[in-house]
């Protein structure tokens, strides 16, 4: 720890301060620190960058220190750690390590995911360090470290959940065989089982020998996370189990060794409950352990993508290297049916590349020189070179996959009522059972209590206990039913298996809220250009005059736009060279400004420009004026073409529609959400292309400041939006919306903006976003209403609220059964989001596109 | 553990046994004047469940309440 006592309560912690340039810099802080009360001694020292604060603990703290030094200017650098916190189990151990870590002066956050076991804490490094906040959280009976990345990350988590799986194994070896016996001993009076049970096994001496290592082998975790807890001022569930299992068992004790105690005697042993109690927890730990990890899967599954070696060229000479070990600028080989290690280029070779883990998109992409190539991708049938220019930590993979983990270790507002019951529960409970065992000490067993009192489901009768046995029976029932293990689990698993799901598909949530945020939005706004369009004009009309054929058009007016630069005449030539036409110099070319262009070809004069040009060489263009009307109604740049003093035609350009934008705005409408086209095109080209793309609020000639005013509005409205754009230009519009998505971020995911990021180009991608959003919030509420439900139903009915009514109670094990299957079912629940699809991808699924038949275009 | 962390921890058992033995006395006392006839056995037994819920609710508070107060 970094603070040191030095008498009473004074401690000294070391803050850093940033932006101190002089003396009177110092001069300010040490003045601004002196004057908290309860500040002693001030050193502040300028190189360092570092002020030492003796201050009398009692009086101010740190957060008090920080703040006074940010009101006059300076900054307090926070630091972050990642730590993996091995051993909880249950949302109370969440709330627990939260707690004692945010007790630590100068802890500023913490959040704790449960099912990914780890804590991201921010703090000021001076007053506190790392090894203090991990020595305070292994302290609550807990491991933490510092988390790893990448492979090794892969192989420690592997080992912990194999050790802890072992462990809950053993003691499942041990909990069942023996709480079998017991249990066939305790019944052996009833049904057929005096015929086949031998006498022996009834024996109470025998009973509490089976049942002693039970409660002290599987049963111990419990007594040493409670007490390691307890003493620290935090509770967990580990409380709960300890007490229900102690109590049951000190019960059975002094009813086998001093039957005249008064506690019922030797008819109310209770060594089943003790010893099915214990096993029916173990079981409850085994299967989290069997399935906790699982709803991550698709973020191990990217891990376990990573090449390990790669082959490079180095000094002539093709040698086989680690892949960590590429370096940039490595020459890499790679061959048929090899996964591609790095982040590249290719320089040579020709093949086709499967980046269905990366994107999402089932289709192999064609690779060529110049294409780049993204590492965990997996080469299909050809073998290249290609030149690393992402490593390590910068590879595509790399970032996604950090960014799905700090999705993951965010938390969704809809947590923090969750949080906040588990958190308070332990105490509440027990408070709970306190209440209920003085209820039936002084009320209940005079006023209801019957001879002839039975548990549920079972044939064991409570006629000799006596009012504290009774009392303490429904009491420990109460402890044991109430753990919330169901709802710490309720959100982060499902969290979890919906940002891993949204990764499968090219879709990076990053964080809790964006996910809940997407489910909950009604209103979504598209950037025009290069989000619904292509981004590049291309070709998309050819209208020709009586004489002149379609192709020739094209081809002459690609040969005149040859030596062009303006985007129209490549768009012209781009569209001329797709139709497979060759285009052959010119004789002669001449470019007339604000009008078009003439060339020469073979003794023919090309003339390709706008009405002026028509009309400045005295062209006769008919009836093309009303067709080039229509075409500008459309939105699309039309433009004339006469041939040696003739008008041959019309070539109309415009930026087009991306593949699918049509049916992805469609299905959008069908799902209830508000579409809008923002740009800051002219209105007419905006509605042309709304029209196309079937949208009818256009929000046209806005300035690419004024986006993010617009998104406002909308909002205004009451409406939820998100501002769909290409991530760099429309950076405020994405910030203002509630939601914003980048789209198209191919594998640059580090540099974009926004709260969701797509990897494709695909605006189909915008709705797999909210539907994924959407299924994940569903299961959170399903898990949610479930666990509440379980805790609301179990506990009055472990209390003997029937009792009264039915003679009946809920056994100890009965409740912990309970307990398990709560937690189990929410696991299982949430499971169920991993065969979710978005429904593209379920009707791509049902069309049978699969990956082999036909490569896509090199990126 | 330092040494304000173990006065804390002192001063905390203090509160907290304090608290707890307070709740059984009065649970001791209700036993005798509630009309109701209890066994030796009922009674112990119940002021020692008594006492340890009671321990197990009060530590939680009382810790960090005390820890805060010296520790800052």
């Amino acid at each position: 720890m970094s603070e040191t006592t030095r008498s009473g309560n004074l401690v000294q912690a070391s803050l850093p301060v940033q932006g101190m340039t002089c003396a009177a810099c110092v001069a300010k802080v040490e003045k601004t620190l002196k004057s908290i009360a309860g500040v002693q001694e001030v050193h502040v020292n300028l190189l360092s960058g570092k002020a030492a604060v003796a201050y009398a603990s009692d009086q101010t703290g740190v957060p008090q220190m920080v703040k006074a030094i940010q009101d006059v200017g300076y900054e307090v650098p926070e630091e972050e750690i990642l730590l993996t916190v091995r051993g909880m189990t249950c949302a109370a151990c969440v709330a627990k390590v939260e707690k004692a870590v945010k007790g630590l002066p100068g802890v500023t956050s913490v959040v704790v995911n449960l099912p990914a076991e780890f804590a991201k804490v921010k703090f000021y490094p001076g007053a506190v360090d790392k090894t203090r906040i991990k020595k305070e959280i292994n302290a609550l009976g807990y491991e933490a470290s510092e988390k790893v990345t990448g492979q090794e990350a892969l192989d420690r988590e592997k080992e912990a959940r194999q050790k802890e799986l072992r462990y809950q194994t053993r003691n499942m070896w041990i909990a069942w065989p023996l709480a079998s016996l017991v249990m066939i001993g305790m019944f052996r009076d009833y049904w057929i089982l005096p015929y086949i049970v031998p006498k022996f096994l009834g024996n109470v001496y025998l009973l509490w020998a089976l049942t002693t290592p039970i409660a002290f082998i599987p049963g111990w975790q419990f007594f040493k996370h409670s007490w390691n807890g307890l003493k620290r001022g935090a509770t967990d569930m580990n409380l709960l189990y300890a007490t229900g299992i102690g109590a049951a068992y000190i019960i059975a004790t002094i009813n086998t060794f001093w039957p005249d105690a008064g506690f019922g005697g030797r008819g109310a042993t209770f060594f089943e409950s003790a010893a099915l109690l214990t096993a029916f927890i173990v079981l409850g730990r085994f299967l989290e352990a069997l399935t906790r990890g699982r709803t991550s899967e698709s973020i191990r599954k990217l891990m376990s993508l990573q090449a390990k070696t790669a082959r490079v060229i180095r000094k002539g000479q093709e040698m086989e290297i680690a892949a960590d070990e590429v370096e940039i600028g490595d020459i890499v080989v790679v061959r048929p049916g090899e996964s591609i290690p790095v982040d590249g280029e290719v320089t040579e070779g020709y093949s086709v590349v499967d980046e269905a883990m990366i994107t999402g998109e089932s289709m192999p992409v064609e690779k060529r020189l110049g294409s780049q190539v993204t590492g965990a991708t997996l080469n299909k049938n050809g073998s290249f070179k290609f030149r690393a220019i992402r490593v390590g930590s910068e590879t595509a993979l790399a970032q996604i996959i950090k960014m799905v983990e700090d999705a993951q270790a965010s938390k969704a507002p809809i947590q923090k009522l969750a949080d906040f019951v588990a958190g308070h529960f332990i105490a509440g409970v027990h408070v709970l059972a306190l209440i209920v065992f003085v209820f039936w000490f002084f009320i209940g067993y005079a006023s209801f209590f019957s001879p002839a009192s039975r548990f549920v489901l079972s044939p064991y009768s409570l006629a000799q206990v006596g009012v504290f046995g009774f009392s303490l029976l429904l009491s420990v029932t109460t402890l044991i039913i109430s753990c919330p293990c169901a709802l710490g689990l309720a959100t982060p698993s499902a969290i979890m298996a919906g940002t891993g799901k949204g990764a499968e598909n090219g879709i990076l949530f990053k964080g809790a809220d964006s996910v809940e945020a997407s489910s909950k939005l009604n209103a979504v706004v598209f950037d025009k250009t290069g989000t619904l369009t292509k981004g590049e004009p291309s070709v998309t009309d050819i209208y020709v005059t009586a004489g002149f054929a379609r192709s020739d058009v094209l081809k002459l007016a690609a040969i005149a736009e040859k030596s062009s630069e303006h985007p129209l005449g490549e768009a012209i030539v781009r569209g001329a060279k797709e139709e497979g036409l060759s285009i052959e110099d010119t004789d002669d070319f001449e470019a007339i400004p604000g009008k078009g262009v003439r060339a020469g070809y073979q003794g023919q004069t090309i003339l390709l420009g706008n009405r002026r040009l028509m009309q400045h060489q005295n062209i006769n263009i008919g009836n093309l004026d009303e067709k080039m009307e229509q075409l500008e109604g459309e939105g699309k740049t039309a433009m004339l073409m006469a041939i040696d003093g003739k008008a041959a035609g019309i070539i109309a350009v415009a930026d087009t529609l991306k593949e699918n934008a049509k049916v992805a705005v469609e299905r959008l409408h069908q799902m209830g959400v508000q579409v809008a086209m923002i740009t800051g095109d002219n209105r007419r080209t905006a509605e042309a292309i709304a029209r196309q793309v079937g949208i009818k609020t256009v929000l046209a000639e806005v300035l690419p400041q004024d986006k993010a005013a617009e998104v406002k509005k909308l909002q205004e409205k009451g409406l939820k939006v998100a501002m769909v754009g290409d991530g760099i230009n429309d950076a405020p519009a994405l910030a203002q919306a509630h939601v914003g998505i980048a789209i198209g971020s191919g594998t640059d995911v580090a540099k974009e903006t926004g709260d969701i990021i797509l990897i494709k180009d695909d605006i189909r991608d915008v709705v797999g976003a909210i539907e994924i959003g959407r299924a994940t919030m569903r299961k959170i509420k399903q898990n949610l209403v479930w666990a509440f439900v379980y805790n609301l139903t179990g506990i009055p009915l472990a209390a003997g609220i029937l009792y009264p009514f039915t003679g009946l109670l809920v056994s100890p094990e009965l409740a912990s059964f309970f307990m398990a299957m709560s937690s189990l079912s929410v696991t299982m629940n949430t499971l169920l989001l991993k065969s979710y699809q978005p429904s593209f991808r379920r009707e791509q699924g049902k069309s049978g596109r699969h990956p082999s038949p036909r490569p896509q275009p090199a990126r | 553990m330092n040494e304000l962390e173990a006065k804390a921890a002192r001063q905390a058992s203090v509160v907290y046994t304090t608290v707890s033995l307070a709740i059984t006395l009065l649970f001791l006392v209700i036993t005798l004047f509630d009309g109701n006839t209890y066994t030796a056995v009922a009674r112990i037994g119940g002021m020692i469940w008594v006492f340890i819920l009671s321990m197990i609710v009060s530590m939680p508070i009382v810790i960090p309440v005390v820890k805060k107060k010296i520790m800052g």
